[in-house]
């Protein structure tokens, strides 16, 4: 296993990135009994993961408690009656470089599960589902403007749209952290 | 062979928007079957349209000013929901249309693009033709593409790829094939230098398919169910 160099990610805090997934992992979760903030960080399967995940360390203040997620790779964030909707980085890692984003249009309603528009990459249109019933509020334009922030910070500056809840009790449905990265464990199998 | 099975169909010309419904159509069978746990069903569709220009989800790029000089060729001109900028379906061009349940192969769309073009590679080296990819999506022989790829659906496929048989290529001259400058186009025609047809190169595509996607195609019965619309093997 070959190691690349440390990262400080707090005062307290230094992570060790390696060429090695499983290391990373193992890093990670000693570091986490440090840092119950970043408890909830999607730790990423592909070899080179520690790109993003030497990237998910490295941004704050995002309160990551408040993430659900649907089995289309898809997360929501709720704020009191507001949920705002992306994609997983298991969902952008598999599309690869997003080159278009169609994104649904401010105040239509629409169901839970429905399509509500497509992330377009490699010649391939991947349809959006909307993950919670609603209406939409608002828009990222600078996704629009630049589909790769999807890619590059799909929990944060690549989120897609917001929405007010028509049925809050949907979220109590979905997965929290632990049940989605066990949901891609077994999907791998 | 793997245990996988593709039902093929063979639907000779047929017009775009009835073969894109067609398309929608299977595709929701497909998805019901997984659902309920059936047999996926997956299915490839093999049609020759009328002269088309099609536009994919970017269709902003091309305004209705374009789209009334396209028509003015005498081709008709579509819109679709699939990846890629515009293209030209006509006679003398292999269109096929994979409507694949992605997850029964391998869950991603980047295996799925690769897997087609190496379809198409394969097929073309059987013909004698050397083709290559490029960081440009499609199939290409030096700085001309032979084969232009469009598709739709993260769970279940639709729209595919149009390989250049004995297509009139001057039909392209209207248009930057998938909006890439500089870039040509050809054919299996061109390149050989002698008349190559559908005909000739179908066989050596659905051997090629039917090894890279490790799966056994099945020729489908050729009735249809008129009132659904569906070929009549359906699971």
């Amino acid at each position: 296993m070959q190691q690349l160099g440390e990262r400080r990610v707090g005062r307290h805090t230094t992570v060790s990135v390696c060429r090695d997934s499983t290391m990373a992992r193992v890093l990670l979760s000693t570091v986490r009994s440090y840092t119950p903030k970043l408890s909830a960080l999607q730790l990423p399967r592909s070899a080179c993961a520690w790109k993003n995940t030497a990237k998910h360390f490295s941004t704050t203040h995002r309160q990551l408690s408040n993430y659900k997620y649907t089995e289309k790779h898809e997360w929501v964030a709720v704020d009191g009656n507001i949920g705002t909707i992306g994609i997983t980085n298991y969902a952008q890692e598999a599309l690869g470089d997003i080159v278009y984003a169609q994104l649904p249009e401010v105040d239509t309603q629409y169901e839970q599960m429905e399509e509500c528009g497509a992330l377009e990459s490699v010649k391939a249109a991947s349809e959006l589902y909307c993950p919670v019933s609603g209406k939409v509020t608002e828009i990222n334009a600078a996704v629009e403007d630049q589909p790769s922030l999807i890619n590059k910070s799909c929990y944060e500056e690549g989120w897609l749209f917001k929405l007010e809840l028509t049925v809050p009790s949907e979220i109590d449905e979905l997965m929290d952290e632990a049940a989605y990265e066990k949901f891609l464990k077994e999907s791998e199998e | 062979m793997g245990s996988k099975v593709i039902y093929l169909h063979k639907l000779g010309r047929m017009p775009y928007l009835a073969a894109w419904e067609l398309q929608k159509r299977i595709a929701m069978q497909v998805m019901n079957n997984i659902r309920c746990g059936r047999e996926p069903g997956h299915r490839l569709l093999l049609v020759e349209h009328d002269p088309v220009y099609t536009t994919g989800l970017r269709k902003d790029d091309y305004t209705p000013e374009v789209e009334a000089e396209l028509r003015q060729t005498g081709a008709d001109f579509y819109r679709t929901n699939r990846g890629g900028l515009i293209t030209f379906h006509g006679p003398g061009q292999l269109t096929a249309y994979p409507i694949l349940h992605l997850k029964s192969f391998s869950p991603g769309i980047k295996w799925y693009v690769c897997a087609l073009e190496r379809t198409v590679i394969r097929t073309l080296r059987v013909l004698g033709i050397t083709a290559q990819t490029s960081p440009h999506t499609g199939v290409w022989v030096g700085d001309n593409k032979i084969c232009a790829l469009g598709l739709q659906g993260r769970h279940v496929t639709t729209h595919g790829l149009g390989l250049n048989c004995n297509t009139d290529l001057q039909w392209f001259d209207h248009i930057v094939p998938c909006g890439i400058p500089d870039k040509g186009v050809t054919s299996v025609t061109r390149e050989l230098g002698r008349e190559v047809t559908i005909q000739e190169v179908e066989p050596h595509f659905l051997e090629a398919f039917s090894e890279i996607f490790n799966c056994k195609v099945v020729m489908s019965q050729p009735d249809f169910d008129e009132a659904k619309g569906i070929p009549s093997h359906h699971v």
